[in-house]
């Protein structure tokens, strides 16, 4: 009996011993793994930090490139004071209420000033002549829309890229008499459809080397006229139900020679 | 018994193993199969132990990048040069890049956790 029970303790014993064993590495295992986690967590933190700082970067640059761009173009055709910026703010309201996301809606106020980056293509003595073009001076300078398209089309990035639609397609008309192409209706991309709008809004508002700026019940007249000619309709729509934004952007955007 | 030696790729290191005593690994560490990628070397180096190793076994690991399970993996991996350093002469080399955080904190857990081994950080 004495002797039975002593083997059994030993055999207890052994199990304690290798128990202990096996419960330090355990232990020991489960120390590193929470080592490697807590490693684990530091780093990912830091490598999300350094990606979201990168893209942030990356869109900064493109913004900026986009914008240099635009104002090359607006310095080579002196022409157009805060043009640009009030086409900008202007694509973004009819963006919006087309119903486009807010974030392209955000991309295309960036691109859009754009539009004419073509024209620094264009010889100074057609850009900036006083009074009226004749028919190869038109020719001439209408190619700014291919020009322009051809300067940004080899581009990958989302900004450039639109960019280079807005400049291809912002004097095409909705019932296709535009140009370069003479695409008409919804084939002309809405990013397209929207600039020109934007673009002869602002342009007949204002006073231009070869005419004086039109008032708006002209305006207007031209814009009811010109639905689903010249504009798409939705957007002309757009235009009269949210006149108040429109002209609130013309009046705190003014050129200061106005 | 033959080396065995694999290329780098995008996700993992080059391995070079050789009977005369040298163990390298060099590049990135970030397979989705970790403990798979490195079955053929862990069975390599077990067997090398088993079989008459070199004199002095020389570790050299340059891991510019690597998941947590390859951390997991290298603390295996020093688990098993543990065992084998009573009998066998190991040195091991882990180099890093100054800036490479990270590699540099995974050197230190290495010496703090495997005090029968012979760490060295070598900074490139």
């Amino acid at each position: 009996m004495q002797t039975h029970e002593n083997k059994l303790i030993a055999e207890i014993e052994a199990l304690k011993d290798e128990f202990t064993e096996t419960t330090n590495k355990l232990i020991k295992d489960v120390r590193r793994q929470d080592k490697i986690m807590a490693r684990s967590d530091k780093r990912q933190q830091k490598e999300y930090d350094e990606l979201m700082a990168l893209k942030i970067e990356i869109e900064e640059t493109q913004k900026e490139v986009v914008f240099t761009m635009g104002a090359i173009g607006e310095a080579r055709s002196k022409e157009t004071g805060n043009h640009v910026k009030r086409v900008a703010e202007y694509t973004y309201l009819f963006a919006k209420y087309y119903g486009l996301p807010k974030k392209e809606c955000e991309m295309l106020k960036q691109a859009s000033p754009m539009h004419d980056i073509g024209k620094i293509a264009i010889p100074d003595a057609i850009l900036n002549k006083p009074g009226r073009f004749n028919q190869e001076e038109r020719t001439i300078m209408e190619t700014h829309a291919q020009l322009g398209y051809d300067m940004l089309k080899y581009s990958n990035r989302p900004l450039l890229k639109m960019a280079a639609i807005v400049a291809y397609e912002h004097h095409e008309k909705y019932n296709g008499t535009g140009y370069p192409n003479k695409i008409a209706g919804e084939k002309i991309h809405i990013y397209g459809r929207v600039t020109a709008i934007a673009d002869v809004f602002d342009a007949l508002g204002s006073t231009r080397v070869y005419k004086p700026a039109w008032d708006d019940k002209k305006i207007f007249n031209l814009f009811q006229e010109e639905r689903n000619k010249h504009f798409d309709s939705k957007l002309v729509d757009i235009f009269f139900e949210h006149l108040d934004e429109f002209l609130h952007i013309r009046d705190t955007m003014k050129d200061i020679k106005d | 018994m033959e080396n065995l030696k694999l290329e780098a790729t995008k996700y993992t290191p080059g391995i070079t193993l050789t009977t005369e005593g040298i163990i390298s690994l060099v590049g990135k560490s970030y397979p989705e199969n970790t403990f798979e990628f490195y079955a053929p070397m862990i069975k390599w180096v077990e067997e090398y132990f088993e079989n008459n190793p070199a004199q002095t076994t020389i570790v050299n690991m340059e891991i510019i990048y690597f998941n947590s399970s390859s951390s997991k993996l290298f603390f295996d991996f020093f688990d098993l040069l543990e065992e084998n350093s009573g009998e066998h002469n190991i040195e091991i080399n882990w180099i890093y890049d100054e800036e490479n955080e990270s590699a540099e904190e995974a050197g230190e857990d290495f010496i703090e956790d495997f005090e029968n081994l012979n760490i060295k950080l070598v900074v490139k």
